[in-house]
């Protein structure tokens, strides 16, 4: 039983992080209608301009906020100079400019910092805490709160501000939402730029137990996509709780069926995916995609 | 006073040329259909005007060129622009689609009363206020479109084929809503519209055009007179 | 994601007396039948290093022009071709090893990853959108794994070696002449079959459901149909050329379809041409060449050049080499054919307002 809460407390911990990759890729698709298969990639570049900054003895905390800050400019050029060509185009397309993209990010990354694994701060400690009778990590408890918590502020932001507003108006219909003065192209770069700071909290809560390395996200954006298919694309909600399922499905299957046992985990998400799309081909939550004509 | 000015406008999509060199003449305060059958480029010209297709000839607003202006910078201008098939953001409640309206507004108190003088306008809207915009009837969509232009305070509505889709009652409701404000706030209009008996309701002259250019001009009065008029957009 | 015809169909030509170069008929005969014979005769004449390259690149060609078929004629992004070839490559070391019957050893080849293609398309493809993409990532990165743990038949870690490419006796060729000579059967038969493949119905059909599946279905032609046709081709020619891989490489590991190789092979697409039959053959060659450059320049570079050719080529030359010829001659002719100014495409990458406009014709479908 102890095992069994402490491999769900740790699944809840994994399933946020793919929960917030997944997010930022929602964010990006309802915004630009493309999906982003550079998110991890991002998010990873963000992390190790933190690293690099604690090795210089900056503090954890303002580290990772540099590289926040840092990620939504970076999500703003890229959406400015990359993607905004693609944006009205083939979606197929778009995808390719986010892999090239994310080739290039990892190539530089692993040219600045090469290819090893480096070890990065971790923002909790390790130890443990009884709960239940059950002992269970904090830095797991700690990554699944801070990670509810920034969700909770981005949802605040879309629903109560006028920016939230306008992010959502530019993501249904931005040449209406032109017509009532609104900057569409500084919108969408906003849009990228949250997404992108999304993805750095994530990678920052993530990397001291991955270890720094630039392909340190791609099993993670393989989770995220899975989420993103079982949740649909135009369900937030959905998204997260699937990820949270696939966080927890995966750390128990791991465990508990041993063919699959810790090497083969990455494949739990298709093997649910594969049973959900038998009996609902739209994904959890989400409606009918919506098709451009 | 002039305000909107357009001289040989031209514009195409692609290879297909729409507007083959368009004129129109709007004063302050005053309201000047566009009419035409389809295809005729009456869209194409409020498109023009709000900057949503690339164009040649010239486009000036309150004397200043607006021609190449980004959409959202010629609405910063006070030109409101009501397209065809209404833009409502359906994700959006009522109340939000007219708070998008007002985003380049910043005195808050003003925009809720003038959100208070559109459900005046619009009673409809009234009681819809916290759906989401996708749950309205063709109607309300209509009245909802033009509410929010109208929040921004424009100087100048363009509005694009209001009563397509709708019921003659509901068609006139709108014009009739639209005439209130037209009077309360002396806004200046260019109306769009297949349905030449509902604009001349509205506007006080007209323009047809025929494959992208004028063929007619005048006044209301003129063109509800001419023969021509009569039998192709009145009916007889 | 594709230019609407692959190089060889001549542009329109306006005058209407004399054919245009490539269709003159003696042209039509000599050219092919040029291309024969240097393919007959190079071998002969090349040097060792140069034919195991050119047979390495006919691997890869042959692996392109399978993403091609779902990618670039029907418009599905695929990270899973590389899973394919890999698939192919084991079950043709396994069968080696097993001294299976060649020619078994090649059927199976083709139809397991077939199985496997048809398998993962039936159920993606229901979903729509991006859907093929974002599941066929999990090819690769579910693939290496599985690899490794499956090692009773795939050897594990260490992967599996298989030397059947020995030359027959009564050929009295070099192994590196007969490998090569292989490759260029067995792959140019692919190419065949495949060109006329995409140049008939089916690849009408593929292309429609690339352009818009909206109108596809109201022309009759079921796109989950379609796809899932395209992809089990993409995966059987995956297979095809996992097992050249075998021929040429001769050994395999899990390392062969790894998520770094996928993507390679999608930019060798892009880059050598979408929907492209000689592009699928300039891919082949990039994918080979070009990380042989970057290794001298500084391996821990490959990578970022990688990344940086594909955006450089998705932004200038959306169509790939193949499209060069294509892009010069366009461009030569559009200085001679003055456009009025208000001819202008109507979706400025500054504005965002004319999205509903209708978009400007051919030259914009050049998207990869």
């Amino acid at each position: 039983m102890g095992t069994f809460v402490q491999l769900v407390v740790d699944g809840l911990s994994t399933g946020s992080i793919y929960a917030a990759i997944a997010l930022a890729i929602v964010l990006v698709n309802q915004a630009t209608g493309l999906i982003n298969f550079a998110q991890g990639g991002m998010a990873v570049l963000a992390v190790y301009v933190a690293w690099v900054l604690t090795n210089e003895g900056v503090p954890l905390i303002l580290a990772i906020l540099a590289s926040i800050v840092f990620s939504i400019v970076f999500g703003a050029v890229v959406e400015r100079f990359l993607m905004r060509r693609f944006e009205r185009g083939d979606p197929d397309t778009a995808v390719v400019v986010t892999i090239g993209l994310l080739t290039l990010i990892t190539g530089v990354a692993g040219w600045l910092w090469s290819y090893n694994n480096q070890q990065f701060p971790s923002l909790f400690p390790l130890d443990t805490v009884q709960f239940l009778g059950v002992s269970v990590s904090i830095r797991s408890i700690g990554n699944t709160v801070v990670i509810i918590v920034v969700m909770g502020l981005l949802q605040a932001l879309f629903v109560g501000t006028k920016l939230g507003l306008a992010l959502r108006a530019v993501a249904i219909n931005p040449e209406s939402a032109a017509f009532s003065g609104l900057p569409v192209g500084r919108l969408l770069m906003v849009g990228w730029g949250l997404a992108a700071a999304l993805g750095a909290v994530a990678g920052a809560l993530v990397a001291p137990q991955l270890t720094l390395t630039p392909g340190m996200l791609d099993n993670a954006l393989v989770y995220a996509l899975a989420a993103v298919i079982l949740g649909g694309l135009t369900s937030p909600v959905g998204v997260v709780v699937a990820a949270w399922i696939i966080g927890i499905l995966e750390n128990l299957a791991a465990v508990y069926v041993p063919f699959i046992g810790f090497d083969l985990k990455v494949a739990v998400p298709f093997i649910l995916l594969f049973v959900v799309l038998v009996v609902r081909p739209q994904g959890l939550f989400g409606r009918k995609s919506v098709v451009r004509v | 006073m002039t305000l909107l000015e357009l001289e040989g406008v031209t514009a195409s999509y692609g290879p297909v040329q729409v507007l083959d060199g368009v004129s129109l003449s709007v004063p302050d305060n005053g309201a000047v259909g566009i009419l035409g059958a389809n295809g005729a480029g009456k869209t194409t010209t409020l498109r023009a005007i709000s900057g949503t297709v690339k164009t040649g000839g010239r486009i000036t607003f309150d004397g200043k060129d607006i021609r190449g202006l980004r959409p959202d910078q010629v609405a910063a201008l006070g030109i409101a622009h009501v397209p065809e098939g209404r833009g409502t953001l359906g994700d959006l409640t009522v109340r939000e689609n007219l708070r998008v309206g007002a985003y380049l507004r910043k005195d808050s108190k003003a925009i809720e009363q003038d959100i208070d003088y559109c459900l005046d306008l619009f009673p409809n809207l009234q009681e819809r206020i916290r759906s989401n915009a996708s749950a309205l009837s063709g109607g309300e969509q209509q009245m909802l479109a033009v509410g929010r232009a109208i929040m921004s305070k424009p100087r100048l509505l363009l509005l694009d084929e209001a009563s397509l889709g709708l019921a003659p009652s509901t068609a006139k409701n709108v014009y009739d809503a639209i005439r209130r404000l037209r009077v309360e706030s002396g806004i200046a209009m260019v109306v769009v519209e297949q349905n030449a008996n509902l604009a001349f309701t509205l506007v006080d002259s007209a323009t047809v055009l025929e494959v992208g250019r004028n063929v007619l001009t005048g006044t209301s009065a003129e063109l509800k007179g001419m023969d021509e008029i009569r039998r192709a957009y009145l009916g007889g | 994601m594709a230019s609407a015809s692959s190089v060889s169909s001549a542009p329109a030509s306006s005058a209407p007396s004399a054919p245009p170069f490539r269709q003159r008929p003696w042209v039509r005969w000599a050219l092919p039948l040029l291309l024969l014979v240097v393919l007959v005769v190079a071998p002969l004449v090349l040097s060792e290093g140069v034919n195991e390259t050119l047979a390495r690149i006919g691997v890869f060609a042959v692996a392109v022009l399978g993403l091609n078929v779902v990618m670039g004629y029907t418009g599905q992004v695929s990270l899973g071709q590389i899973f394919f070839l890999g698939v192919g490559a084991y079950v043709t070391a396994y069968g080696v090893q097993n001294d299976w019957n060649i020619v078994g050893v090649f059927a199976l080849a083709c139809l397991i990853p077939a199985v496997a293609g048809l398998l993962v398309a039936l159920a993606a493809a229901r979903l729509g959108g991006l859907a093929i993409a974002m599941v066929t990532i999990a090819l690769p990165i579910v693939g290496v794994p599985l690899a490794k743990r499956l090692s009773e038949f795939t050897g594990g870690s260490q992967g599996l070696s298989a030397r059947f490419a020995e030359t027959p006796e009564w050929t009295g060729l070099y192994d590196d002449q007969w490998q090569l000579y292989v490759v260029l059967v067995i792959g140019g038969l692919v190419f065949v079959l495949t060109r006329a493949l995409v140049r008939g119905k089916y690849g009408r059909a593929f292309a429609i459901v690339r352009g818009n599946e909206n109108v596809a279905s109201s022309m009759g032609i079921s796109p989950y149909r379609y796809k899932v046709l395209a992809f089990t081709i993409a995966s059987l020619i995956g297979g095809v050329s996992g097992f050249l891989y075998m021929l040429v490489i001769q050994y395999t590991s899990p390392e062969t379809m790894s998520f770094g190789h996928s993507i390679e092979l999608l930019a060798a697409m892009v880059i050598g041409g979408a929907g492209s039959i000689v592009g699928s053959l300039l891919g082949g060659a990039y994918y080979v060449l070009i990380p042989e450059l970057t290794n001298q320049v500084d391996p821990n570079l490959t990578s970022l050049l990688q990344g940086a050719i594909l955006l450089v080529v998705l932004f200038l030359l959306p169509g790939g080499l193949a499209s060069l010829p294509r892009a010069l001659t366009r461009g030569r002719r559009r200085t001679r054919v003055g456009r009025g100014p208000a001819a202008t495409p109507s979706t400025p990458s500054s504005t965002t307002g004319s999205a509903t406009a209708e978009p400007a014709p051919t030259e914009r479908q050049g998207h990869a």
